[in-house]
């Protein structure tokens, strides 16, 4: 019997939605397999989420507690899921696929010689080894991929498993860390631009896409009343992001974030490839764009050909009415 | 300082490619310097061009993609390292990572830079794998970048906010996209190209590979989806009501 580890990633003070369903899986893939299931967890006072993970059915969970975890670095992260590693003896290693994850996974592999698969749609156990599915050349098609050895790393995108809560009896065992800081041979200066507050994109249910239709300060307002309505998180293509009119951290797609939400409102957006590999897994798409011929209506379920600057206000009016009714 | 760009050859994502027999074809001709990288090479480039300096670059690829190494020479750097492998040779971030840090511990560099992840596989790992065996401190993600004298400093595109890391070189960082627009070669700088040396070496050992492409398979096809109709009132009435009751997502 060996154990599956699932890593929990912090986000503004708290576990991120990808994590646990990445537990999730793991506690399937565990009771399956008859192996143990544990969890850990990085965070200045690690303890303070034992009791959220062990809804997830986490047997152990393990928490490194160290001030300097209150921001992302990645050495002291990969030092401590080192330690973690060689402890555990896990044969797979579950993380969600954050930025957070991305920085430490390539060094974490080679620290614990460790086959590695980033950014997987499925995983399982298959004979000795692991076998996944991930969306290559800009999400176009899967590649059925396999690798060797224990332990086996894998990260998730968010949204290919179901996050489902399984109470159990979680063991919660304090390992101990020291990082000398003067062995961090790089420094911090300063976050800027952090969200507070605000729903995450990657966790969002409704999401609502500003693409190179939306321009201007008119344009803008318009996504975020619609946001407001649907309690949606806003994203944004990489055209928007470029003329600095939304956040980077908004962007969806090949080289920024990967959503499946419920509910995925494109606003002004062709539907590049580049884009639709961030946003295709969404359950239901929405398209709003003047061009029939655009892309994005390829893989929309309900598309609007129409100015956005008309077709906004007129949806935000029958949302409300809706929500109304509703309460 | 010396910069040194780890660059790939990458199939053009953007041409017909189909799968055959669970492999993928398309046409060896549409192939392209991968987008995160010739982003590297840009900042190589600009910061050499502020604070003086050379930008070399190393790809490990088949014969063919020396063109890739012209393109890179063409936009402005110096030098070229080919390390030669067979078009079938079976390579993994790990593997490539391998071969990389077997010539740096011979070559040097100031700065590595990588992209954040290649276009076609979209592993994103080989930068932090290379820096890891290195020993370097790294960063990755990176949409700026600027010099401080013996250090570099990176603006990283995190989960909530941009981090801004001083790293001391030697040092690695990764290159998004979303740093800078690459230069299109002047025809000046694609003739000069043709002069600039290339160094060919054949690889010998190809250290194995533990991650294996079993197969490839098309994505599940959605549904296909309708145009609503009518005038925009109607179409917000009816796409409001399709979410309420078909979709049930309100
Ligand atoms: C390696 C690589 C990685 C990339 N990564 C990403 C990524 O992560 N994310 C990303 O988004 N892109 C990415 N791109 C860029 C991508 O190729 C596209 O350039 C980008 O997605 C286009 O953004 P857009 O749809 O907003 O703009 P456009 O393509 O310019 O489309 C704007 C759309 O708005 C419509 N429109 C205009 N006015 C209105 C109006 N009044 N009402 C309604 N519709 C209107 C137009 O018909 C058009 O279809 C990447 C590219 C490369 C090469
Ligand atoms: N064959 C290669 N030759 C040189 N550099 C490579 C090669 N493959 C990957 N790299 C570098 O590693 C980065 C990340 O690749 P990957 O981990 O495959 O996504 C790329 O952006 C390149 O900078």
């Amino acid at each position: 019997m060996s154990t599956i580890l699932s890593f929990i990633a912090i986000q503004n003070g708290k576990p991120t939605r990808s994590s646990f369903e990445g537990l999730s899986r793991a506690r399937h893939l565990a009771a399956q397999h008859g192996h143990t299931l544990a969890a850990v967890v990085l965070a200045p006072d690690a303890s303070a989420f034992t009791d959220e993970i062990a809804r997830y059915g986490a047997q152990t969970i393990y928490t490194v507690s160290d001030p300097i975890f209150a921001q992302h670095m990645n050495a002291p992260v990969v030092r401590a899921l080192e330690a973690v590693i060689a402890q555990v003896q896990p044969a797979l290693v579950v993380f969600p696929s954050s930025e957070g994850v991305k920085d430490v996974l390539g060094a974490l592999a080679v620290r614990t010689h460790a086959a590695v698969l980033p950014d997987v749609a499925s995983f399982d156990l298959a004979d000795g080894g692991v076998e996944a599915t991930r969306p290559v050349m800009a999400s176009k098609f899967y590649a059925r991929v396999r690798a060797e050895g224990e332990p086996v790393l894998v990260s998730v995108r968010s949204g290919s498993y179901e996050a489902t809560e399984s109470p159990a009896d979680a063991t919660v065992e304090a390992l101990p860390f020291s990082f000398d800081e003067s062995s961090l041979k790089q420094t911090l200066r300063e976050v800027v631009g952090a969200a507070t507050g605000g729903i995450d994109l990657a966790d969002a249910r409704v999401v609502i896409s500003a693409g190179r239709g939306v321009k201007d300060e008119a344009g803008q307002h318009l996504v975020q009343e619609l946001a407001d309505v649907l309690g949606a998180a806003i994203g944004a293509s990489r055209a928007v992001v470029e003329n600095g009119m939304f956040p980077a951290t908004a962007q969806i797609g090949q080289t920024g974030k990967v959503v499946s939400p419920d509910l995925y409102i494109g606003v002004g957006i062709s539907g590049a490839i580049q884009h639709v590999a961030g946003m295709v897994n969404s359950r239901v798409i929405v398209a709003i764009n003047t061009n029939p011929d655009a892309p994005i209506f390829e893989v929309a379920t309900y598309g609007i050909v129409g100015d956005l600057y008309t077709v906004l206000p007129l949806l935000i009016e029958e949302l409300k009415k809706a929500k109304a009714v509703a309460a | 300082m010396k910069f040194c760009v780890c660059i790939k050859q990458v199939p053009d994502v953007t041409a017909p490619i189909q799968i055959r027999d669970g492999e993928l074809a398309m046409d060896a001709g549409r192939v392209v310097l991968n987008a995160y990288d010739a982003s590297a090479v840009e900042e190589a480039l600009v910061l050499t061009e502020q604070h003086g300096g050379e930008v070399e670059v190393i790809l490990i690829g088949p014969d063919r993609a020396t063109e890739t190494i012209r393109k890179a020479l063409a936009m402005g750097a110096a030098k070229g390292t080919h390390l030669v492998v067979a078009e079938d040779a079976e390579l993994d971030s790990a593997s490539v990572s391998k071969l990389l840090a077997d010539f740096f511990q011979d070559a040097g560099a100031d700065v590595i830079l990588t992209g954040k992840q290649a276009q076609d596989t979209d592993a994103g790992l080989g930068g932090a794998m290379l820096a890891e065996r290195l020993g370097l401190p790294y960063a990755t993600n990176a949409v700026g970048l600027a010099q401080e004298g013996e250090t570099l400093v990176v603006t990283r595109q995190g989960d909530t906010g941009q981090e801004i890391i001083a790293l001391p070189t030697p040092c690695l960082v990764t290159c998004s996209n979303d740093m800078n627009d690459p230069r299109i070669p002047s025809l000046k700088g694609v003739m000069g190209a043709k002069r600039k040396p290339i160094d060919s070496r054949p690889v010998v050992d190809i250290p194995a590979a533990r991650v294996r492409t079993l197969r490839y398979e098309p994505l599940p096809t959605r549904e296909p989806g309708r145009v609503l109709e009518g005038e925009p009132h109607e179409q917000a009435a009816e796409v409001v009501h399709l979410l309420e009751t078909e979709a049930s997502v309100l």
